[in-house]
């Protein structure tokens, strides 16, 4: 789903949305939040792994990561990964413990950066907290950063004994 | 509730025949198991004997049940009237089973409603340990902090009190205990910087009646002059001095393990868990009163004794396991004993009226200290294995924090052979402490790479049989994995436990033979029971269900979640050649 179904979307929406929903999006810095957009306006980063019912994506903010080109940010975000207690769930590396595994290429809630981000920032159901009232965005990005520099391993489907 | 006679008649017998008397207020038929430890004394011993060495090798599965749950089947079944009750892990659906009927049809379920966000601040698995009987009523703990009441008959929800806070990092597997009209509960978070706490509930209406911390001053500790009298630390205020300033009011000291209480003193015991956060540097003092027994009046909580295990905790040494109340010879002399094998690898004998250490000697390899000072009470410590985030990583530190026995693996004793039977961990850890701050909801713990097993044997766990009145080892059956399960001791003179890799077995109680084994699906964290069915034969029961710590630590026993993909742990690669989760329960019988 790209520009062009985007365009189309705006196009046919009935529900009034944020005048900036519909606006043709590119690298919008990030503060994911409503920033400037009418009070109505709903946010929906696009989730890659959705159905769309009709077969229509609902009209999204495509956000990414302000510190993706940030060297030192992926080592930022190891340390917020520890002082903001995400090992204490996820486990030292973000191998997983309480909580699922970060380092295996698959996700729960979408692996884009604007999914991930929202992991964080809006907390998800079984248990992840909502860091968003206490991290600023940029802290968040930096997060994302570190939690996408991880490499999953080539192969994890199957063990061989 | 009325007994039959032949029931009352073998009670009467058994308590003739087993003096010294044991500690415990034995009301009822030995036959049933109403109780999350079988008694007030936690011996998980039953005198039902017709399973004995010579018999149990014809011990045959004759029903099995899925209890369409996976997540750490730690607990047991209960048996009450012909009926089995069964709590699973969240959701805690309360099934109740006819054991009168052909196949144990349920006569009812009770699926509660429970906050799914219990499911990532529950630190080690969404495991529960049990329900307990009395007066008509099941009682048991959801995952989210609320303590339920069903009638045992119908299935009708008696009671719904809500006695811990989610968003404060508080979830509530443990078992209650109900004494007299009191039920006794706690709350797990120790790796969430919580207060901890006991509260005491009315068992009619469910009104919790008080509440007393483990930590803090005396008035929140319920540590009152004239009744509180500690046998080795003089003084007030021991819950709040022995911390730097109000670091006790996120200092962990949660409950999360079993309770045993003493009729004639009218004591509850219980364990307190460890200090948050785990970088000890945070806090330092003895912090009082984790890693320690406590001893309380059920009526309105007031503390009467206590004891510190393992002060200043700086390797996770919860002292959550079980309080074993047995009478013990030690030294030639009757002792009115309290017998608990601590995380620490210490096994502790100690008189249960005061609080005096009698024995105390390492039941596993231990080098956090060298051994526990039975003049002071203190351990004595090795400065090579103290950590803190000054001290950087610390390597091969003995035991893990795992435990030399976890305190979900509760032991059982036998009054036939006197010795006690532990499922043990033989392993090391490395332990890397970081400064952490303290951010409600989420883990206080400061830990950068808690947990890596090293160890001199090809063995990691081991069940044995444990002499308390000495401290001695009397024989040990040796296991590929830590032993993760719960004991069960009969008059038979057979034992029960089962391993991660999904074993269910019996043992000679006095040699340690192993007699017999079934393979029974997922590996076994819970306790086995044993019940006398409807038609009078003796029955084994046990869930089979991986999980608990152990689903943190053994990396790819998960199938279930696509999105959750994990390498295997690597002190026990090939565990999940052997098991996945599941969530079974088992009835075994001759």
């Amino acid at each position: 789903m790209t520009h062009l179904s985007s365009r189309l979307v705006c196009a046919l929406a009935i529900i009034v949305l944020a005048a900036s929903a519909c606006r043709e999006q590119t690298d919008v810095p990030a503060t994911a939040t409503t920033g400037g957009a009418s009070e109505n306006a709903l946010v929906i980063s696009k989730h890659e792994g959705r159905i769309f019912a009709g077969g229509i994506a609902p009209p999204a903010e495509r956000v990414s990561n302000s510190a993706a080109h940030d060297a030192k940010a992926a080592d930022e975000g190891a340390s917020l990964f520890t002082s903001m207690n995400c090992d204490g769930c996820h486990g030292g590396g973000a191998v997983g413990a309480v909580g699922p595994s970060l380092t295996d290429g698959r996700w729960r809630y979408g692996g884009a950066d604007a999914n991930i981000y929202r992991s964080i920032a809006e907390g998800r159901p079984k248990g992840m907290p909502a860091y968003g009232g206490v991290l600023q965005p940029a802290m968040v990005w930096r997060l994302v950063a570190y939690i996408k520099s991880l490499p999953p391993p080539k192969d994890v489907s199957t063990e061989a004994w | 509730m009325s007994l039959p006679r032949s029931a009352v008649v073998l009670a009467l017998s058994l308590a003739s025949s087993l003096a010294p008397a044991l500690a415990r207020a034995q009301t009822a038929a030995d036959g049933q198991w109403t109780m999350p430890s079988k008694d007030f004394a936690a011996t998980r011993f039953s005198g039902l004997a017709q399973i004995t060495p010579a018999t149990v090798k014809s011990l045959h599965p004759v029903w099995s049940f899925s209890t369409g749950t996976l997540g750490g089947h730690e607990g047991q079944p209960l048996v009450v009237h012909n009926t089995m009750y069964v709590v699973t892990p969240y959701p805690n659906v309360l099934y109740a089973f006819d054991l009168t009927k052909d196949g144990y049809p349920l006569k009812w379920k009770y699926r509660p409603n429970v906050d799914q966000n219990a499911i990532g601040i529950a630190c080690c698995d969404v495991v529960n340990r049990g329900a307990v009987y009395a007066e008509g009523k099941i009682v048991y703990n959801l995952l989210d902090g609320h303590t339920v009441a069903i009638d045992a008959a119908s299935g009708k929800e008696l009671w719904n009190t809500k006695i811990a806070d989610l968003s404060k990092g508080e979830t509530t597997p443990m078992a209650p205990l109900i004494v007299k009209d009191r039920v006794l509960v706690g709350a797990s978070g120790g790796e969430f910087g919580i207060l901890g706490w006991m509260k005491g509930l009315d068992l009619a209406t469910g009104k919790i009646v008080w509440t007393a911390t483990n930590i803090g001053p005396d008035s929140l500790v319920l540590a009152k002059a004239g009744t509180f009298k500690a046998f080795y630390d003089k003084g007030a205020q021991l819950g709040q001095s022995t911390w730097p300033t109000d670091a006790w009011k996120k200092g962990g000291a949660p409950v999360w393990g079993w309770l045993s209480y003493d009729p004639e003193l009218d004591l509850v015991y219980y364990g307190v868990g460890n200090p948050g956060p785990y970088n000890a540097d945070q806090r330092l003092g003895d912090n009082k009163w984790t890693a320690s027994v406590l001893a309380r009046r059920p009526g309105d909580g007031s503390l009467v004794w206590a004891y510190q295990f393992t002060p200043h905790d700086s390797w996770d040494f919860d002292a959550a396991a079980e309080m074993v109340l047995v009478d013990l010879e030690v030294k030639g002399k009757l002792r009115k004993a309290l017998v608990h094998f601590d995380k620490n690898g210490f096994e502790y004998t100690m008189d249960r009226a005061t609080g005096e250490v009698l024995v105390a000697e390492p039941y596993v390899h231990v080098n956090w200290a060298s051994k526990i000072d039975l003049a002071t009470g203190r351990p004595v410590l090795n400065e090579a294995k103290a950590t803190g985030a000054s001290k950087g990583n610390v390597k091969d530190i003995c035991p893990t924090l795992e435990g030399g026995k976890s305190p979900a693996s509760p032991v059982a004793y036998s009054p036939v052979t006197k010795l006690f039977y532990a499922s043990t961990n033989s392993m090391c850890m490395d332990y890397a402490a970081v400064q952490t701050a303290h951010l409600q909801g989420t883990p206080f713990m400061g830990i950068n790479s808690p947990y890596h097993a090293g160890s001199d044997s090809t063995n990691l766990g081991a069940f044995i049989a444990w002499d308390a009145s000495t401290g001695k080892r009397a024989w040990e059956i040796k296991e590929k994995y830590p032993v993760w399960s719960g004991s069960l001791a009969t008059r038979g003179n057979v034992v029960f436990y089962g391993t991660l890799d999904g074993w269910f077995k019996a043992a000679n109680a006095t040699t340690g033979a192993l007699l017999w084994r079934f393979k029974v699906g997922s590996g076994v964290v819970g306790n086995p029971i044993t019940f006398t069915g409807a038609d009078g034969k003796q029955y084994i029961a046990v869930f089979a269900g991986i999980g608990g710590d152990w689903l943190l630590l053994s990396g790819d026993v998960n199938s279930a979640d696509p999105a959750d993909v994990r390498d295997p742990a690597d002190f026990a690669r090939d565990l999940a050649r052997h098991t996945s989760q599941g969530g079974i329960v088992w009835i075994f019988a001759l």
